[in-house]
């Protein structure tokens, strides 16, 4: 009997990315018909089931399994495509499916009514399909035309309402920060091809290939740093690290539930999916700019989140700044503990997109149409906690998640990456011991600008309405509670280790384990957490201190506050040094073009001209002047020899005796 | 006794005359006069010349035979007038030229 149920991983890997591009299709066909996303949300399910039981299951810990067809010859080298399951990107790809079913499921209700759903479903498809697919493709080429695929589809889904300006900005802006760094991918991709021939991902890395050997020497050549280098560009654009983290909070102004999605599992979470891929390709000094670029992203992120007035920005800050966890994870070598803070993060980030969502869903309700007020600023919520209970309770544990707080996933998560951090810098001593430090501060941050929004928006008063009976608000309707709910059930420790508080136990951990560079210290498993508890606790506390008992009174325009909230005045800095200065010089450019350039052109062309026209006067007047002469020479002569001939006798006798009188001149004069 | 001088001028003149006549005039009776007058001139330089040949009469031959000639030329030419007025309508040489094809 199990026999008949059998599918092969490879065939049902294949089927979970079909059944959204099926969905796509579909939806692309209907056009405005198909706006019950029926299909797409039947198309998710079938994913979500073949990629948990007959994917995942089936190559969970067990041995990896391949399969490609052949793509295109070039030359001599063919490349295949094809799909690569290991304990890694099956990880990947079935985390994809189980947070995009619930995000398929709220959509249903949140985005009901919308003029643009059919577009909306159609777009969401496309997205999952090319994020699916990146997960378990086999070779680096087909990665990176999924990885663009991503970025397109996320193009599309941030700038869904496209009639909002500020939504095209965002869009472009995503887009064209993504570019940047699909460059550097590129740039990876070229030089692992010219210095190692191939881009097959089990070739490349596959523990039983020579070349896996060879990596280690490789290590000290230049180019390999170049390319880590290039890869971690790629990975800076995607993950939002920090030069590169601008369009991320700018990427708000898709719908929540695309924020939710692209936050969570997929589009960000490929950069650093992309760093554990291609890992064994980086070497100490890159692995060391990563985890620095890691850090700096995390601080600075966490440090803007602390205070941004719009709901979903200060949660577009948190995404950044875990991501700086993550990546901080790759560049100290535990990239399993990176993989592994990805997935809790996933669910609980999902969560608290998902409860915002909800919350900006019914003050976009209660605010009446006329008025302009931003449903999604912080100032004017507060005093929900009463009228959304299970919104509160759910958006309590997502955010004690991300503080990492005991018994949830993020303290598991968390905890395994700054302990890991503290066990690489006790490894190599004085100046690394600045990274973990910050990650904990990072962490207080965390805990404190969490706690603030937990408690702007469920504590106090209400500030739009004073009447304590006002009756606008109401609880999330059933079709979003219920995915939120199976979101906050897996924000839970239990989800991923039966022991609360040891992430050693936790199943991803084992699975993916790695033998890294540096001892593990086991004083620090007790020290750290106890560290982070006490920190963060005293954050809430301070927050609820501030925030709801209104202790200590905040000033609003306090130099660093201001500073936090224009985002450090990175995009500032950008508009002023890169945008106006590339303006700039393409005026200066413009300007040498329109007068230089041209002008030379028009100066030589005008030389021609009067050149021409003494040539033409020339020609006119010399040359045919005395080919005319000549002619008009002959004719005259031939003329008057013509007139002689005229037939009349007269003239010819008297020609006869002009003749001969000029003949007896000659003689006579001679 | 007149030197032969006098004689050529005078015969030098009428042939002048009769050459003009031949050219310009727009009648080819006119013409045809104008012939006589250069024969004339020719005539009396024979005679002329002839009187140094008191021997022969040589001068006073060739001028006879001239005389002879020229009645017969314009014979000759009268009759071609006719034709060409018969053809032709008109005698003015002007008007008349089929010569030149």
């Amino acid at each position: 009997m199990m026999e008949l149920l059998y599918i092969s991983p490879i065939h049902a890997s294949l089927a979970v990315l079909l059944f959204p591009l099926l969905a796509f299709l579909y939806q692309a066909v209907r056009g405005k018909r198909g706006q019950s996303g029926i299909v797409v949300l039947i198309a998710i399910v079938l994913s979500t089931i073949s990629s948990v039981c007959f994917v995942f299951f089936q190559v969970w810990q067990k041995v990896p399994m391949e399969s490609s067809v052949s793509w295109f010859t070039v030359g001599e080298h063919t490349f295949s495509a094809g799909i690569l399951l290991n304990n890694l990107t099956v990880l990947m790809q079935s985390l994809v499916c189980i947070i995009a079913l619930p995000v398929h499921l709220y959509s249903k209700v949140y985005m009901k009514g919308d003029p643009g759903i059919h577009r909306y479903w159609m777009y969401l498809s496309l997205f999952c399909f090319a994020m699916l697919a990146l997960s378990v493709a086999n070779n680096l080429l087909l990665m990176y035309v999924f990885w663009e695929l991503v970025g397109f589809a996320s193009y599309l889904l941030i700038g869904f309402w496209f009639t909002k300006d500020a939504a095209v900005q965002a869009n472009k802006k995503a887009f064209i920060i993504n570019r940047i760094g699909d460059l550097g991918f590129l740039i990876g991709i070229a030089l692992v091809y010219t210095h190692l021939g191939t881009l097959d991902l089990s070739e490349l890395f596959g523990k039983q290939s020579p070349l896996f050997e060879q990596l280690t020497i490789l290590h000290k050549e230049r180019w390999m740093t170049y390319a880590g280098l290039a890869f971690f560009v790629g990975a800076m654009a995607k993950s939002a690290q920090f030069p590169l983290h601008v369009w991320l909070p700018d990427a708000m102004e898709g719908p929540t539930s695309v924020s939710s999605l692209i936050h969570a599992a997929t589009m960000v979470a490929a950069g650093v999916f992309l760093l554990a891929t291609v890992f064994p390709l980086f070497n100490e000094s890159i692995l060391l700019v990563i985890a620095i670029v890691g850090t700096i992203t995390a601080l600075t992120a966490s440090y803007f989140a602390l205070a941004q007035q719009d709901i979903k920005k200060v949660l577009a800050f948190s995404t950044v700044s875990q991501l700086g966890f993550m990546v901080v994870a790759v560049g100290i070598g535990a990239w399993n503990a990176a993989m592994f803070h990805l997935v809790t993060h996933a669910f609980f980030k999902c969560l608290l997109f998902l409860c915002a969502g909800a919350i900006i869903h019914e003050m976009a309700h209660a605010i009446p149409a006329s008025s302009k007020t931003d449903p999604q600023d912080m100032r004017n919520m507060g005093g929900l906690r009463r009228f959304m209970p299970y919104t509160f309770t759910l958006m309590v544990i997502a955010s004690l998640a991300l503080a990492g707080f005991p018994l949830t996933s993020g303290f598991l998560s968390k905890d395994s990456i700054i302990i890991a951090t503290f066990e690489w810098a006790m490894a190599h001593g004085g100046a690394y011991l600045v990274i973990p430090i910050v990650l904990v501060l990072v962490s207080y941050l965390t805990a404190f600008y969490i706690g603030r929004m937990i408690f702007k928006v469920f504590f106090g008063k209400p500030k739009l309405w004073t009447d304590e009976k006002v009756t606008v608000f109401h609880e999330a309707p059933k079709g979003m509670l219920i995915p939120m709910a199976f979101l906050g059930l897996c924000s839970l420790f239990f989800a991923f280790s039966f022991h609360p508080i040891s992430h050693k136990n936790a199943a991803l951990m084992q699975g993916l384990l790695l033998h890294t560079s540096f001892q593990p210290i086991d004083s620090l498993h007790l020290f750290i957490p106890i560290l982070l508890i006490c920190g963060s606790a005293i954050g809430w506390w301070l927050g609820y201190r501030w925030y709801v008992q209104g202790k200590y009174p905040l000033k609003e325009n306090n130099l660093l506050v201001r500073h936090a909230r224009q985002q450090g005045y990175i995009n500032e800095f950008y508009q002023g040094i890169i945008v106006q200065s590339t303006l700039y010089l393409s005026r200066g450019l413009y300007w040498f073009d329109y007068y230089i350039v041209d002008g030379f052109t028009q100066g030589a062309a005008s030389l021609t001209r009067a050149t021409g026209r003494v040539a033409a006067w020339v020609d006119r007047y010399l040359v045919d002047g005395f080919v005319n002469a000549v002619a008009q020479a002959s004719y005259y002569s031939g003329h008057l020899l013509r007139w002689v001939q005229n037939g009349r006798v007269q003239s010819y006798m008297g020609f006869a005796f002009t003749m001969v009188l000029f003949g007896i001149l000659y003689l006579v004069l001679r | 006794m007149i030197p032969i001088t006098h004689f050529l001028a005078v015969s030098a003149c009428i042939f002048c005359i009769g050459l003009y006549a031949v050219i310009s005039k727009r009648n080819a009776i006119m013409i045809l006069v104008g012939i006589e007058l250069m024969i004339n001139a020719a005539i009396l330089n024979l005679v002329a010349f002839g009187r140094y040949d008191k021997v022969h009469y040589g001068g006073q031959v060739f001028a006879l035979f001239a005389i002879v000639l020229a009645a017969a030329a314009v014979a000759v030419g009268l009759s071609i007038i006719l034709m060409v007025y018969r053809k032709y309508k008109t005698i003015n040489p002007d008007q008349i030229t089929d010569l030149r094809d």
